[in-house]
C-alpha cells in the first residue's frame, strides 16, 4: 500500500477452519481507497474463503477485520458478530460470485432493486432510477424487464455487478467473475470491471486472468496454503517473483496456456 | 343386463349434496391446517436442534408409515381412552387428517426449500438482507415452484382420503352413499354417482394444477 492513505480495509491474521480443515492460517491484507487488488494462487489455497471472510459470509475464528471504520475481532471463544452488524457491513461491501447467483424468479430490474429496497429501505422509484442508470453503465439498458434465464452468461454477470453496485458499496469483492463464462464472453465482463477501476472503485478480485490482473491491479497478492505469501505491484509479482511457490505457480500457469 | 334407474335416487339428492359438501369442507380445512403444520415442521427441521429434529421426524414417519384408516380408528377409539377425553368423530377426523396431511406437506416443504441453490442465500446475505427476508422473498418463491406439483398431488390425495371418515360415521359423501344404499337398494346407481362426483371435483383441480405449473415455469 502507498502508505499515506488510511486503509479502507484491513484484514489481519485471519484464521478459518472448516471442521478439521485449517484453510486460512493468518491471512492478512490492507487495501487503500481506490486500490484494485488481485488475488492469485492455486486452487484450494484459500482465496475464496479469504474473500468471503471480508464480508463475513464466513466468520473467521481468529484475527480481525476493519472495513471503513467498522471493526470486528474474532476469537475461538468470542461471540460471533451480531446480526445487525453483519447486515450493516454487507451493505457497504458488494460481492460478485463466480456463478452470478441472480434471483431467477425476478426480472433483471427487480434483481437490482431488491437490495436497496429490501435491505436499505430506499423508495422503489428512486431505486429503479438508479438501477436503470447502472444497467446502462453495464450496457444492458434494454434488458431491465427480462428474466435472467433469457441472458447469456456474460450478461448475467454484468447484471450481478449492477446488483452489487446498487447498494452503493465502498468496496467490491469479485470471486472469479469470469471463470464460469465461455471464452468469448469474458471480455465484456472484464470491460465492465475495468470501467469500475477507472472510476476509482476499490476492488479485491480473485482471478486467473493474468493479463487483466497486470492491466488493472494496483497490487497483486499471491496466496499459498492459507496465507498471503507475497504481495506487490503487478510487475513485482508477475515478472519478478521472489517466492519459490509463486515462481512455480506462474511457470505452471504459463505452461498451461 | 342390469337396468339402470337413476330416478330411484330422486329423494336422496339432498343427502348426496350434503355429503359432497362435508367432503369438500373436510378437505379444505384439513388441507389448510395440514399445510400450516407442514410449513412450520418443514422449516423447523431445516435447522432444528437434534432432539427436536428427532421428535419431528418421529411424527412424520409415524403418520407416513401407518395407514390413514388405522390412524383414524386409533385416534377415535384408542386416544380418548388413553387421555381420558371424549372426542367427537368430527374432531377425531379433523385432527387425524390434518396431522396426516401435515406430515406429507412437511417433507414437501423441506425438500422444496433444500432444492433451492444455496448460492441464493449467499446472494441475499451479500446484499445485506436479513435471514427472514431472504427466506420469504428469495427462497420460498423458488421452493414453491418446485413444490407445486407435489402439493397439488397431495391435495388431490387428501380429498380422496377424506372418504375414510365414513368409517367413524362422519357423514361425508361416501357415508351418505352407504346410507342411501341401505334405504334404496340401488348400490350401483349410488356408488356410480358418487364416483362421478369425486371425479368431477378432482379432474378440474388437476387441470388447474397443470395450468399453474406451466405458468409458474414461464420464466425458466
Ligand atoms: N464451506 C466449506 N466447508 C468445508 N470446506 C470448505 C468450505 N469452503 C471451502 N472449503 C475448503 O477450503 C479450502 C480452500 O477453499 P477455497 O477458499 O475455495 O480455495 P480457492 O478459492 O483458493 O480455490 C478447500 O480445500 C475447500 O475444499
Ligand atoms: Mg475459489
Amino acid at each position: 500500500m502507498n502508505g499515506q492513505q488510511r486503509p479502507i480495509l484491513v484484514a489481519e491474521g485471519i484464521h478459518k477452519s472448516f471442521g478439521n480443515l485449517h484453510v486460512l492460517k493468518g491471512a492478512s491484507l490492507k487495501v487503500a481507497p481506490g486500490e484494485v487488488v488481485t488475488l492469485i494462487g492455486a486452487s484450494g489455497s484459500g482465496k475464496s474463503t479469504f474473500l468471503r471472510c471480508m464480508n463475513l459470509l464466513e466468520t473467521p475464528q481468529d484475527g480481525f477485520l476493519e472495513i471503513n471504520g467498522r471493526r470486528f475481532g474474532f476469537s475461538q471463544t468470542g461471540a460471533p458478530p451480531r446480526d445487525r452488524e453483519l447486515v450493516a457491513l454487507r451493505r457497504d461491501v458488494g460481492m460478485v460470485f463466480q456463478h452470478f447467483n441472480l434471483f431467477p424468479h425476478m426480472k433483471v430490474i427487480d434483481n437490482i432493486i431488491e437490495g436497496p429496497v429490501q435491505a436499505k429501505g430506499i423508495p422503489i422509484g428512486e431505486a429503479r432510477e438508479h438501477a436503470l442508470d447502472l444497467l446502462s453503465k453495464v450496457g444492458l439498458a434494454d434488458k431491465a424487464d427480462v428474466f435472467p434465464s433469457k441472458l447469456s452468461g456474460g450478461q448475467k454477470q454484468r447484471v450481478a455487478i449492477a446488483r452489487a453496485l446498487a447498494m452503493k458499496p465502498d468496496i467490491m469483492l469479485f470471486d472469479e467473475p469470469t471463470s464460469a463464462l465461455d471464452p468469448e464472453l469474458v471480455g465484456e465482463v472484464l470491460g465492465v470491471i475495468s470501467d469500475l477501476a477507472r472510476d476509482g472503485m476499490t476492488m479485491i478480485l480473485v482471478t486467473h486472468e493474468m493479463g487483466f490482473a497486470a492491466d488493472v491491479s494496483t497490487r497483486v497478492g499471491f496466496m499459498n496454503n492459507g496465507v498471503m505469501a507475497e504481495i506487490g505491484t503487478p510487475d513485482e509479482i508477475l515478472h519478478h517473483p521472489k517466492n519459490e511457490r509463486l515462481r512455480s505457480f506462474l511457470n505452471r500457469f504459463h505452461a498451461n496456456r | 343386463m342390469y337396468s339402470w334407474d337413476f330416478s330411484a335416487l330422486q329423494p336422496y339428492w339432498g343427502l348426496i349434496w350434503n355429503g359432497l359438501g362435508t367432503t369438500v369442507i373436510y378437505t379444505l380445512v384439513t388441507v389448510a391446517a395440514g399445510a400450516a403444520i407442514g410449513l412450520v415442521v418443514g422449516i423447523l427441521r431445516l435447522n432444528a436442534a437434534r432432539w427436536l429434529d428427532i421428535l419431528l421426524r418421529a411424527y412424520i414417519e409415524v403418520f407416513r408409515c401407518t395407514p390413514l384408516l388405522v390412524q383414524l380408528v386409533w385416534v377415535y377409539y384408542a386416544l380418548p381412552v388413553l387421555i381420558g377425553v371424549d372426542m367427537s368423530a368430527a374432531t377425531a377426523c379433523f385432527i387425524t387428517l390434518s396431522l396426516y396431511a401435515g406430515s406429507f406437506y412437511a417433507e414437501i416443504f423441506r425438500g422444496g426449500i433444500l432444492a433451492v441453490d444455496k448460492g441464493q442465500w449467499e446472494a441475499g446475505r451479500a446484499i445485506g438482507m436479513r435471514r427472514g427476508k431472504i427466506f420469504r422473498r428469495i427462497i420460498l418463491p423458488q421452493a414453491v415452484q418446485v413444490m407445486i406439483p407435489s402439493l397439488i398431488n397431495q391435495t388431490v390425495l387428501q380429498l380422496k382420503n377424506t372418504s375414510l371418515v365414513s368409517v367413524v360415521a362422519v357423514s361425508d359423501l361416501l357415508y351418505q352413499g352407504s346410507v342411501i344404499t341401505a334405504a334404496s337398494y340401488r348400490p350401483l346407481e349410488v356408488y356410480t354417482v358418487i364416483a362421478v362426483l369425486y371425479f368431477a371435483v378432482l379432474f378440474p383441480l388437476t387441470l388447474v394444477a397443470d395450468r399453474i405449473e406451466a405458468r409458474m415455469g414461464a420464466h425458466k
